[in-house]
């Protein structure tokens, strides 16, 4: 296999995953390009994580009385994961359909959401939206427990059309007026009390109640509904079915997708007046979406097989998102292979790097992008990787690059190390300047020797730590 | 597997807990084990969590809800301290010894909460701790202790001294080895009954680790991840099912006796939590806190405990206490309810 293979591939593992060690990359490149990509769409396999395990060591993982415990859960999922491009969808979709602890002070049914996106988020993206508007969080989220038969609440509906489906531009006042009229009735159990709880952050008398989707017929609009030139008397689902059918659906997702797992686009609201990174690209993903249809495996398929998806033009194109950069870190560390508690602090070094999953800023989710690395967040991303690939760890990788060079006599040049850390932390491509200045900072203390004392394992540790600190790294 | 004679309800007592993640003061963070004193004293650890892990202590109430006090040496790994606290168990002289499967020892307190003593090294050879979960002291104070990495139940002395190894793979036939052991308790002959968590069953053994029985098994749906096992004075066999949400009792013989699912009404402490927040009274008083569920929630038992309030929710232990009281601890609801056999 060439060097550009290999390239590719971790490229391949970058988006379609949390990364890979050199290892892995080499093994998925001699089973070839097509194959891995079949092997990540399997989403029949199972992802090896034990939930009977999890539950029974982490009582908030199993209970979920508030989000610090599942942003630890879902991070012990993105390194562990044998599929780890359900995980990746699921993160997609968190972004899309952003869903905050802020007003549901409640950490299992944003839990039980994000095992809807791991269900559903591969699949017809009418069940998808259909589940969305039924999820008890996402009603309490947008208020649709406030939608009334006469009395509509225009949050979701807006939300569902704006933010969700076809973007701005696509739709009139009037038809987020009818959408909101075909999901009245569209609420939770118990809805005062869950909701009162909800408000007062209440785990009262013994923790929190989970929520569950209750239609209420005799508060549900049966009258004629006018949406997107459509005419009956619809329920949500019909609204939905109608929103599937739209081009402006496709492309708005297509949208979403290539700035998830392409190249960085600009935030959402600005998409109505600027134009795609790659309209070209849209057009071949709204086509799969149609072909296959109104499904989101085709179109994840169709883009990971393009050309302009393996095109060098876009590789470190994106900013790795916290959970990107700290998922990524700790499957080349090793850490977390077992439950731990110590994971938690892991998971709250996202929320200093300005994600804290489940409790995005706005139901516009994250702007991703530059915006990840602002002054503040910056330093925290390189502060985490450089405290991590600065320990010792036994599996981790400052010992596979140790093992590598003790195989070939125990002593490399500078340009030497530096090199097979970038292989070892994951065939990563730099710049020739940043490459000079790394290799620069190492010839300042000679060649790197592994069996003349104890130097050498520092001198690893300390240009992984560097190479964590790259533009490289810190994208993907 | 033994054949269903009849099934019987439990008579409800009532329930104590309310969530506390505070630092201190009655209520419970994810209690993991009750240990019943000889003066009927209830002592309850909350293993909390490390978002919450402050809140680490073991509470003492009595049956009639009062809080008499409460102790720790904090969290962490210093002396007296807790990470992971499992279970709990009483030895003759009302010491009080607590696992720890994070720190991989054993902590004893006084009844008073003083600490006394820790024992335990880490480690999967004989006489080593590896994830120690379950505890139970028989009537000559001897420790057994369900080492769960090393799957299966070590003897020690009550000062620590490692006495036998039994239940590991290479030590027994298959349908007697134990995988991830949970809970354990001792019976009137100072046989060991243990909660084969990833097995699910339950298995008795005598003193010198020689398999006498097994409820439940990966062959049948007994048992889906049994987490604790206690007996009555008569010998009936109490069995939290943890991923069932549920309790099982069986008769000394092992015949199945009864199923309960849970019960629970407010406790005294709840009571005085709507006392001052009215509001929520009110709204109470219009939900239906059994809930019918949606058909892909109504066949998972974790997820019809999540929202019905009177279930068991992660029923991680049971202690009988002298007078037959059946203490069911929940991690997820922060509290115990007590039952008794008719």
């Amino acid at each position: 296999m060439t060097n550009h293979d290999i390239e590719l591939m971790a490229h391949l593992m970058r988006r379609a995953g949390f990364g890979a060690t050199r290892d892995e990359i080499e093994r998925y490149a001699a089973q070839g390009y097509d194959a891995t990509v079949d092997m990540l769409m399997d989403t029949s396999q199972s992802d090896g994580i034990q939930i009977d395990l999890i539950r029974r060591y982490h009582p908030d993982h199993s209970g979920g009385l508030g989000m610090a415990g599942f942003g630890a859960f879902w991070l012990h999922r993105m390194i562990n994961s044998q599929t780890p491009l359900v995980e990746k969808v699921a993160l997609f979709w968190h972004g899309v359909f952003a869903t905050g602890y802020a007003k549901l002070a409640q950490g299992k049914v944003l839990m039980d959401q994000i095992q809807m996106f791991r269900d559903h988020g591969f699949g017809d993206l009418r069940t998808l939206l259909v589940e969305l508007s039924r999820d008890p969080s996402m009603i309490i989220w947008l208020d649709n427990n406030d939608n009334h038969n006469g009395a509509i609440n225009e949050n979701y509906g807006r939300e569902l059309l704006e933010l969700f489906s076809m973007g701005v531009g696509n739709y009139t006042e009037d038809d987020v007026k009818e959408a909101s009229r075909a999901f009245t009735g569209w609420t939770v159990g118990n809805t005062e009390y869950m909701k009162l709880k909800a408000d007062n952050d209440s785990l009262w008398p013994y923790g929190r109640l989970n929520l569950h989707f209750e239609f209420r017929d005799y508060d549900h609009d049966q009258g004629e509904i006018t949406f997107l030139g459509h005419t009956g008397t619809f329920n949500g689902e019909d609204i939905v079915d109608i929103i599937c059918d739209q081009q402006a659906t496709a492309r708005f997702i297509a949208r979403h997708m290539y700035s998830f797992f392409v190249a960085d686009e600009p935030p959402v609201p600005s998409w109505p007046y600027t134009p795609p990174r790659d309209a070209e690209a849209l057009d071949i993903m709204s086509e799969a979406y149609f072909n296959g249809g109104c499904t989101i495996k085709p179109m994840l398929d169709t883009m990971f097989r393009s050309d302009f998806f393996k095109s060098e033009s876009v590789w470190y194109e994106k900013v790795k998102s916290p959970a990107e950069l700290v998922a990524g870190v700790l499957r080349l560390t090793g850490e977390h292979r077992s439950y731990s508690p110590a994971i938690q602090e892991d998971a709250n070094a996202m929320g200093l790097m300005g994600q804290t999953l489940v409790n995005p800023p706005s139901v516009e989710g994250w702007h991703w992008g530059d915006e990840w690395i602002d002054t503040g967040n910056l330093v925290e991303r390189i502060n985490f990787a450089s405290e991590h690939f600065s320990k010792d760890f036994t599996a981790g990788i400052a010992d596979t690059v140790d093992a590598d060079i003790t195989a070939r006599g125990g002593s490399v040049q500078p340009h030497e190390l530096v090199d097979t850390c970038l292989d070892h932390m994951g065939a990563i491509r730099i710049t020739e300047t940043s490459r000079k200045s790394l290799i620069e900072h190492v010839a300042r203390d000679g060649d790197v020797k592994l069996n003349g004392g104890g130097s050498g394992r520092s001198r690893i540790a300390e240009m992984v730590q560097l190479i964590g600190a790259t533009p490289e790294f810190q994208k993907g | 597997m033994t054949t269903a004679t009849k099934t019987t309800s439990l008579e409800y007592i009532k329930t104590i807990g309310i969530t506390n993640n505070g630092d201190n003061g009655r209520g419970f963070a994810n209690p993991y084990s009750i240990a019943v004193s000889k003066d009927g004293r209830i002592y309850v650890i909350s293993r909390c969590d490390p978002a919450r892990a402050t809140a680490i202590r073991v509470g003492v109430q009595d049956i009639d809800e009062n809080f008499l006090f409460e102790f720790s040496e904090g969290y962490g790994s210093g002396p007296g301290q807790f990470v992971l606290p499992v279970a709990m168990a009483f030895d003759s002289q009302e010491r009080l010894f607590i696992t720890d499967e994070f720190n991989h020892r054993v902590v004893v307190y006084s009844s008073e909460g003083k600490f006394l003593d820790q024992w335990g090294e880490h480690g999967s050879k004989p006489g080593e701790l590896n994830g120690p979960a379950g505890i139970a002291i028989d009537s000559n104070d001897n420790v057994y202790i369900a080492d769960q990495h090393s799957h299966a139940i070590s003897k020690f002395t009550a000062d620590g001294r490692f006495l036998l190894r039994f239940g590991r793979e290479e030590d027994s036939t298959p349908e007697h080895n134990l995988c991830q052991p949970w809970g354990l308790c001792t019976d009137a002959d100072d046989n060991v009954l243990v909660a084969d968590w990833r097995h699910n069953a339950v298995k008795r053994f005598s003193p010198d680790g020689k398999h006498l029985q097994t409820l439940g098994g990966l062959s049948d749906t007994l048992f889906n991840r049994p987490s604790g096992v206690a007996l009555d004075s008569e010998g009936f066999v109490y069995v939290t099912d943890w991923g069932n949400e549920r309790l099982q009792v069986f008769t000394p013989s092992g015949a199945h006796y009864a199923t309960e699912r849970g019960r629970a009404t407010l406790s005294k402490w709840a009571e005085d939590f709507f006392k001052s927040n009215p509001d929520e009274v009110e709204v109470r008083k219009i939900s239906n806190l059994t809930p019918e569920l949606p058909p892909h929630l109504a066949d998972d038992p974790y997820q019809v405990s999540a929202q019905t309030e009177p279930y068991f929710w992660g029923p991680v232990a049971v202690t009988v206490d002298d007078h037959d009281r059946v203490y069911v601890v929940e991690s997820n609801r922060h509290r115990f309810q007590i039952y008794k056999r008719p």
